[in-house]
């Protein structure tokens, strides 16, 4: 620092000079005076060392003086210093709001000047401090809430920053992960060389499976090399609901292929058959013309199905909801399913309690769910098993139900049997089409209830539907 | 030798187990996952990855006996190197089961067989989430886990139990499955046995944290595949 000159630091020995000097000037005479005077009277030389000693008295003082002068501005100097420092500390620390800087310091205007200075610089860090606060604390939000996760390592691989998505992904709190490797947070090779490769400045997209829990990602990696420089961002879309409504629409279309080619190439047969002679044979012919009749009754019961479903779906169908007794409903199922059910050796029952509230529905969609799902029962029923149908309330809603003793479903698949052509037993290829608890679903959805099923495993299964009680 | 040199040799060894462990957790996945849609080319690449999960096995064997050599590591650090001389063998057997299972969806990929798929797919995510987290669990040296992941070996026992009876019963029903149906139960086999190499990599933490080698109680006999 350049070492400058203060010369108003001089004044208190200005001051002192001054004044002795006055003294001095003031006693000198009066002293010599008295000292003439008595060698005169004495006739002894004179004495000066009164005035000597006068001298030394002034200027003794004179320095007494200015030594208690300097002691206390140096003090109150120290003072103000001190609490500056002070504020300047506290400010370092960051608790602007505790700073306090003496406002009043006095005859002293360097330390005013350094006052003021301080207490500027407070508030303006304070100001740029908030400011940047704000900008994090937005920063934070949009990195948590956002639905993609987001990772950054710096160049040997350890990972800076995590946000919550990307936490939930990994199964790992931020905390725990900042620091450590990201082979030990990703866990897979695909995302290490992913991550190896765009730090390496050939960043890439790449979508894979992870693991057991076959989550579908897309995995975007960016360098960040501009801005911070050795950072890497990997940011991970996740895209497994895309993926399964993807792996519903093929396995649709490859179904409907399949449920479409078995009837079509019987019929073909059959037609083939009748070609080749079979017509010359009035008996058999009709065999097979009743058969090929029967098989298109199925591709009609398909297609009407598919159209019906279609139609659900787009919304485009036509509801005729009126107020309906449950018991009326589950007799009319029962009465239409009863021949049905004894030609294939299984007892259905029903019971149904007095005094149920009416319902609001459209009775020949519900008598369709009940028939859908006592098809399925006497399907999956072996002979002389039991189907068990009955309602009651819970709530402003009324409860049905169709139990059955038979094969039962598996706990993975009861989420999915509601689904287009799903079909829990796949090594059984024939029999339905596998749409009629996806119309059922739909049918259930529109009048406003809830349709679901419970399984525990080879005991059987119970289907539940309800339907809103109609107001009063 | 520094310490700085010998913690660092043993993390980037245990980054390379993690990342064998993942590649070959992947090889099981995707081997069923060939299995299910009897995709024969899929089959195809997790077999000849299979080459690629041994390079990494004896690199990864190379890298540890060099660190041993040259950082003569002791106590708890050599305990962890010795243990991850180990669960690099197991792990590199488990993709050789995923090969197995490769192989089986290559000879199924064009055959009408009914492979019960959802048991199958069932076992291999126990059996690779355990995997995982087992792996987990040794970088962290969590003991709790350690003692807790074995424990559901038995799901996949008894999945086996189930499935293989399932297959076999097919077979007395339908004697032209017999074949068919033999390869499939090699397939439960294998994943049953990656579970069981699972509490291996248990036992394994236990022996890092506290020093004592334990055996967990594994309800088969270990002989009887190889």
């Amino acid at each position: 620092m350049k070492s400058r000159f203060h010369l108003r630091i001089l004044w208190p020995f200005v001051l002192i000079l001054v004044v002795s000097l006055v003294a001095l000037i003031l006693l000198f005479p009066l002293v010599q005076n008295s000292v003439s005077q008595h060698a005169l009277e004495t006739g002894g030389e004179a004495n000066y060392l009164p005035i000597f000693s006068l001298v030394f008295l002034i200027l003794a003082i004179g320095l007494l003086v200015g030594l208690l002068i300097n002691i206390y501005y140096t003090n109150q100097h120290l003072t103000t210093l001190e609490d500056l420092t002070f504020a300047a500390q506290e400010l370092g620390e960051g608790r602007f709001r505790e700073i306090r800087i003496p406002e009043d310091v006095g005859n002293m205007p360097e330390m005013q000047d350094l006052a003021n200075a301080l207490q500027k610089t407070a508030c303006q860090t304070e100001e740029q401090f908030n400011a940047l606060n704000k900008e994090q604390a937005m920063l934070s939000a949009v990195l948590d809430n956002m639905t993609d996760g987001v990772l950054i390592a710096d160049d040997n691989g350890k990972v800076q920053l995590l946000n919550e998505a990307a936490e939930r992904l990994f199964k790992i709190e931020s905390e725990q992960a900042i620091g450590r490797s990201v082979v030990e947070i990703m866990r897979h090779y695909s995302l290490v060389e992913l991550w190896e490769k765009t730090k390496n400045g050939n960043p890439e997209t790449i979508t894979m499976e992870m693991g057991s829990a076959h989550k579908y990602l897309q995995v975007i990696g960016i360098n960040l090399e501009k801005d911070l420089p050795g950072r890497t961002m990997l940011l991970f879309q996740d895209l497994t609901q895309t993926h399964q409504l993807e792996v519903i629409r093929r396995d649709f279309v490859s179904n409907i292929s399949h449920e479409l080619r078995t009837p079509i190439a019987s019929l073909k047969a059959l037609s083939e058959t009748l070609l080749d002679g079979a017509l010359d044979d009035p008996p058999a012919a009709r065999k097979f013309l009743v058969r090929m009749d029967s098989e298109v009754d199925n591709l009609i019961q398909m297609v009407n199905e598919l159209l019906e479903l279609s139609r659900i779906e787009a919304g485009r169908s036509h509801f005729e909801f009126q107020r309906s007794k449950p018991c009326e409903i589950i007799n009319n199922a029962f009465e239409r399913m009863s021949l049905q059910a004894e030609k294939a050796g299984v007892m259905l029952t029903k019971d149904c309690p007095q005094g149920l509230p009416q319902v609001n529905a459209d009775p020949t969609r519900i008598s369709q769910v009940f028939v859908n799902l006592i098809h399925n029962a006497i399907k999956f029923t072996q002979k002389g098993g039991s189907i068990h149908l009955t309602a009651w309330q819970e709530g402003n809603t009324v409860v049905f139900m169709v139990q059955d003793n038979g094969a039962g479903i598996a706990k993975k698949d009861l989420k999915r049997i509601f689904e287009r052509f799903y079909k829990a037993d796949q090594a059984r290829s024939g029999g339905g089409t596998g749409l009629g608890l996806s119309i059922s679903k739909h049918i259930i959805d529109a009048h406003g209830g809830q349709i679901w099923a419970e399984s525990e495993g080879k005991t059987g299964s119970k289907f539940f539907f309800t339907i809103p009680a109609a107001v009063v | 030798m520094s310490r700085f040199t010998l913690d660092q040799e043993i993390r980037l060894v245990q980054d390379e187990i993690l990342l064998l462990g993942s590649l070959v957790e992947q090889a099981i996945l995707n081997s069923v996952d060939a299995l299910q849609r009897r995709d024969a080319n899929a089959a195809e690449e997790v077999y000849s990855n299979d080459r690629k999960i041994n390079a990494k096995h004896y690199a990864i064997e190379n890298h540890i006996l060099i660190t041993l050599a040259t950082q003569s590591p002791l106590a708890g650090d050599l305990r962890f190197l010795a243990a991850m001389l180990e669960v690099n063998t197991e792990l590199e057997r488990i993709g050789d089961y995923a090969k197995g299972i490769a192989k089986v969806a290559m000879r199924l990929a064009d055959s009408e067989y009914p492979i019960p798929i959802r048991e199958i797919q069932q076992m291999a995510d126990l059996a690779t989430s355990m995997l995982h987290r087992a792996l987990g669990a040794f970088v962290a040296g969590d003991i709790v886990a350690a003692y807790s992941i074995p424990e559901e070996d038995n799901k996949v026992d008894e999945l086996y139990e189930s499935t293989y009876r399932k297959i076999v019963e097919g077979m007395i029903n339908n004697p032209d499955t017999i074949e068919l149906g033999n390869q499939v139960v090699w397939v439960i086999h294998n994943l049953e046995r990656t579970a069981d190499r699972v509490t291996n990599i248990c036992e394994r933490i236990v022996f890092i944290v506290s020093g004592e080698s334990v055996e967990f109680d594994v309800s088969d006999d270990e002989n009887r595949d190889e």
